[in-house]
């Protein structure tokens, strides 16, 4: 394999913008529909002149960096607002471009939440977090958004209006268009609705840091003690020491836990905890912390394993980081370990792309990459058949976000 | 156009003469299955023993062009697994645990499984699989997919689908395709969600990989009882807008109580009460007791007139099996039962319940009502006799009602049965012209010459593309 280089140049049609992280050049400003109608309208027009489209929610978001072939930004930060909330049913339907920090202040009001908490901050929209289906460091426990979204609206590709789901917790009416539609990445339909299960918020909450050993057998043997441990909690995340000393817990690798429940519960998984060793009361505030911990400009990476293999796999993320100069962090309930490295000048180290270069292609997600590395690092993962061919039944033309998936350019 | 008959030898071929049936009379058995009210005879049926087996068995019908149903244990109730003059493929054969892994918490089956097998065989490790519809001791796990079956836990476990990490399936043309990963996280589309709850449509699992969830620390078993099912669904109302989310949260009407304590199953339900619910908390033992207490409290301010905790595990077990066997109680009733399936909006329960008692009293039917509440998930169970024919039309009518009783109140026509034969005309009340049609086509891309369990779940005259489609052999 030759060496990766970058920024290695990408052809593109003279008609057709290449946009990409940081280069989003539109070639007129983006459309910013506030009714469904008006995006059925601009799908359909993409459709008579046969031109792409991308699409944002916010725009708050760190870019992925997938290269985008598209003439026309549809920005959903104008289709706004929450459609149905009863809060007895413990559901909750807004429009896409609704922020999740205005779905969090309406569901707090009445003691509940929307269990999402992606990375990144809660300026995000609740479209895009559906359609990438980035899942934080509450997933493990609570679920990713293919489990909490239970419904969804969307202009499809081919311009009819499509729902799947509903508003009701349990649905098994027809074949599942929201599974399909939450990940992926609005290529077979602009997501305009979205509809969710909510959580009680828990009566009592607490979030503890305990130091981890750096030894692998002594790792290995922690790890699997707090997977059998008499603890339930919202979130266990392992930390390198990098981040640790950026959230204010030392310098050595810690894990968090957030542990919820009622009084009685909370302070008996304290004492479980505690039996690991001297555990550190932490502010709540931590979680939002490592969500938004990424730099703006960065290569992010997760790889995820089977539990046995969890500790090496730790090992070999946390070389990585080292390599890179950056940091990772990792869910035991999910046991899948993220790195994020910092760009210097546009991509990571040397040192990090040799390692990203010789790490094993299975069991690794990329979330953020150089453009010019997504082909060589992640060609695509919707190039068998049935991805194919899913595509071209929802978005024959090939209109929305085309390239997003590392799909062959048509 | 290939005859039957050479199919019949073929397929014998591959799965032995014991594996065919092929006469009217031994085929008769598998004319229906857990929904009373339609009969469809299947042509053929085959019987793999062995993952090649069915491999062959499915690539020999591709090559003829010849349709199938699926088939797992037929405690179906929406009609799915019924093969009208088209070959059934029967998977109860293919039972074997290829493997349980108790560090990954994970477990490998053939589609012939029984749920509850499992379940049994997971015990050692103090693990279980979670989903538990209630037929769990007979329906398989490959039926469970096709349907996304839930069960009473899945209020706080999920259904179906939130436990299957990986399939191996066989599309209609015989491609064999991995769904999902057990080994870590996919990117790409959903395409193994896309399978689950298919309905058969999409192919076939060959092996299913699923999670299998620790035992929890504690359990408490909770029997409330009510002098009316408004105060129930009140009490329901109120517990789930609490933010405590119970293992199961199970309510049953005067009706069905009465039912289950005059059968074999009964459970020591008070016979006067006109509700019962039935909740279950379970999780660390540390703060279940608080818990617990919040739970009686609601109970008690709803109406309820005594709330009884299960001392043991015997005592646990038969308050379930009560449940669990209600259906087949209910066979005291009357000759033919129709367990329905909608969901609502859990707030909308006290209304909506009330709405169909009217529709009952119009109608002059009996509704039992026992239903998974705490996910709003109704089962209005209608017991009729199907030789009368008026009676018939009378519980059609209601059942159409009910539907759309519970679509008007922000539901759905199933939660977990699947659409099948019986729910295709409901479809148009959910869904658009245009959902239908993306429906359609997204069957298209597993199953283009419309072999896989033919004219279920979409109506046809949904599928635009469909006039031009080349039409399956034996599908009139």
């Amino acid at each position: 394999m030759d060496r990766l280089t970058v920024p290695m140049s990408v052809a593109s049609s003279p008609a057709v913008e290449q946009t990409a992280s940081g280069s989003m050049t539109p070639s007129s400003a983006p459309l910013r529909p506030s009714t469904t109608a008006e995006v059925r309208e601009i799908v359909g027009d993409a459709i008579v002149h046969k031109t792409p489209v991308r699409i944002v929610g916010r725009g708050t978001w760190l870019d992925a960096g997938r290269p985008v072939e598209a003439t026309r930004q549809v920005s959903l930060d104008g289709l706004t607002g929450i459609v149905d909330y009863t809060p007895g049913d413990l559901t909750l339907t807004a429009r896409a471009g609704t922020t999740l920090a205005e779905i969090a202040r309406a569901t707090a009001e009445h003691g509940q939440w929307l269990a999402l908490a992606p990375w990144g901050s809660d300026d995000g929209s609740l479209g895009a977090t559906a359609a990438t289906a980035t899942a934080g460091p509450m997933s493990g426990a609570l679920g990713t958004p293919r489990d909490i979204v239970i419904g969804i609206e969307a202009v499809a590709g081919s311009g009819e209006l499509v729902r799947g789901g509903g508003r009701v917790v349990k649905n098994v009416a027809g074949f599942d268009l929201t599974r399909l539609m939450v990940g992926a990445w609005g290529t077979l339909g602009i997501l305009t609705e979205v509809s969710v299960r909510l959580r009680g918020l828990p009566e009592h909450e607490a979030t503890l840091a305990l130091a981890l050993p750096n030894a692998p057998p002594a790792l290995a043997d922690v790890v699997a003690r707090l997977r059998s441990a008499p603890i339930a909690p919202l979130g266990i995340e392992m930390v390198s020491g990098t981040l640790a000393a950026r959230l204010g817990l030392g310098q050595q690798p810690v894990v968090i836990a957030r542990l919820a429940g009622n009084a009685d519960a909370v302070t008996a998984q304290r004492a479980a905890l505690g039996a690991f060793g001297d555990v550190l009361d932490v502010a709540d505030g931590v979680w939002t912390t490592l969500r938004a911990a990424d730099p703006v400009e960065a290569t992010v990476v997760r790889f995820s394993s089977p539990v046995a293999r969890f500790p090496e796999v730790w090992l070999a993320a946390d070389r990585l980081a080292t390599a890179g100069e950056g940091h990772v962090h990792a869910s035991l309930l999910r046991s899948s370990a993220r790195v994020v490295l910092p760009h210097n000048e546009g991509a990571p180290t040397d040192a990090a792309l040799e390692l990203l270069r010789d790490a094993s292609r299975d069991t690794r997600i990329f979330e953020r990459l150089p453009r010019a590395l997504w082909p060589v690092l992640a060609p695509t993962r919707a190039a068998d058949r049935l991805s194919q061919g899913v595509r071209t039944a929802f978005d024959p033309h090939r209109l929305l976000n085309r390239g997003i998936l590392g799909e062959t350019r048509s | 156009m290939t005859q039957p008959a050479d199919v019949a030898d073929r397929l014998t071929e591959i799965v032995g003469p014991r594996g065919v049936l092929r006469r009217p009379g031994e085929l008769v058995v598998y004319r229906s299955d857990g929904l009373p009210g339609y009969s469809k005879q299947p042509r053929l049926a085959v019987f793999p023993r062995t993952r090649d087996e069915l491999v062959s068995v499915v690539r020999l019908l591709a090559d003829q062009g010849v349709a199938f149903v699926p088939r797992g244990a037929g405690t179906g109730l929406s009609g799915g697994a019924l093969a009208d003059d088209v070959v059934l493929v029967g998977l109860n054969r293919l039972t074997r645990i290829l493997s349980i892994d108790p560090v990954e918490r994970l477990a490998v089956v053939e589609p012939g499984v029984v749920n509850v097998a499992l379940t049994r065989a997971a015990t050692p490790y103090g693990l279980h699989y979670a989903p538990d519809p209630s037929s769990q001791a007979a329906c398989t796990i490959g039926g469970n997919v096709a349907e996304n079956a839930g069960g009473p836990h899945c209020l706080k476990y999920g259904v179906t689908l939130n436990h299957v990490r990986a399939i191996t399936a066989i599309l209609p043309d015989g491609e064999i395709v991995r769904l999902g990963s057990a080994e870590g996280e996919l990117d790409g589309y959903d395409l193994l969600g896309a399978f689950i709850g298919s309905e058969g449509c999409f192919g076939i699992a060959i092996d299913i990989t699923v999670r299998l969830s620790p035992n929890p620390q504690a359990i408490r078993t909770l029997l409330a009882d009510f002098t009316s099912v408004d105060a129930a669904a009140r009490a329901t109302s109120e517990i789930i807008a609490s933010g405590i989310v119970p293992a199961a949260l199970e309510m049953m009407d005067g009706a069905t109580i009465r039912a289950v304590e005059a059968s074999i199953y009964a459970a020591g339900y008070p016979v006067d009460a006109e509700a019962i619910l039935l909740i279950e908390l379970d999780g660390l033992e540390a703060g279940l007791e608080a818990d617990v207490a919040r739970i009686e409290a609601m109970c008690a301010a709803a109406g309820a007139r005594t709330v009884r905790i299960a001392r043991d595990d015997a005592e646990r077990a038969r308050l379930w099996q009560g449940r669990k066997k209600a259906f087949g109680a209910m066979g005291r009733v009357s000759s033919h039962l129709v367990v329905q399936d909608a969901v609502i909006p859990r707030t909308r329960l006290p209304d909506v319940l009330a709405i169909i008692r009217e529709i009952a009293e119009r109608q002059r039917i009996t509704v039992c009502n026992v239903f998974h509440a705490g996910d709003g998930n109704l089962h209005p169970n209608i017991g009729y006799d199907a030789n009368n024919p008026d009676e018939q039309a009378r519980v059609h009518a209601a059942m159409r009602e009910i539907m759309s009783a519970c679509v008007a109140a922000g539901g759905t026509i199933t939660g977990e049965h699947g659409i099948g034969l019986d729910k295709l005309d409901y479809m148009s009340l959910i869904f658009s012209e245009d959902s239908l049609a993306a429906m359609c086509r997204l069957r298209d891309v597993f199953d283009p010459d419309h072999r896989a369990n033919p004219g279920k779940v979409v109506p046809v005259h949904s599928c635009r593309e469909w006039h031009g489609a080349p039409k399956a052999a034996w599908t009139a």
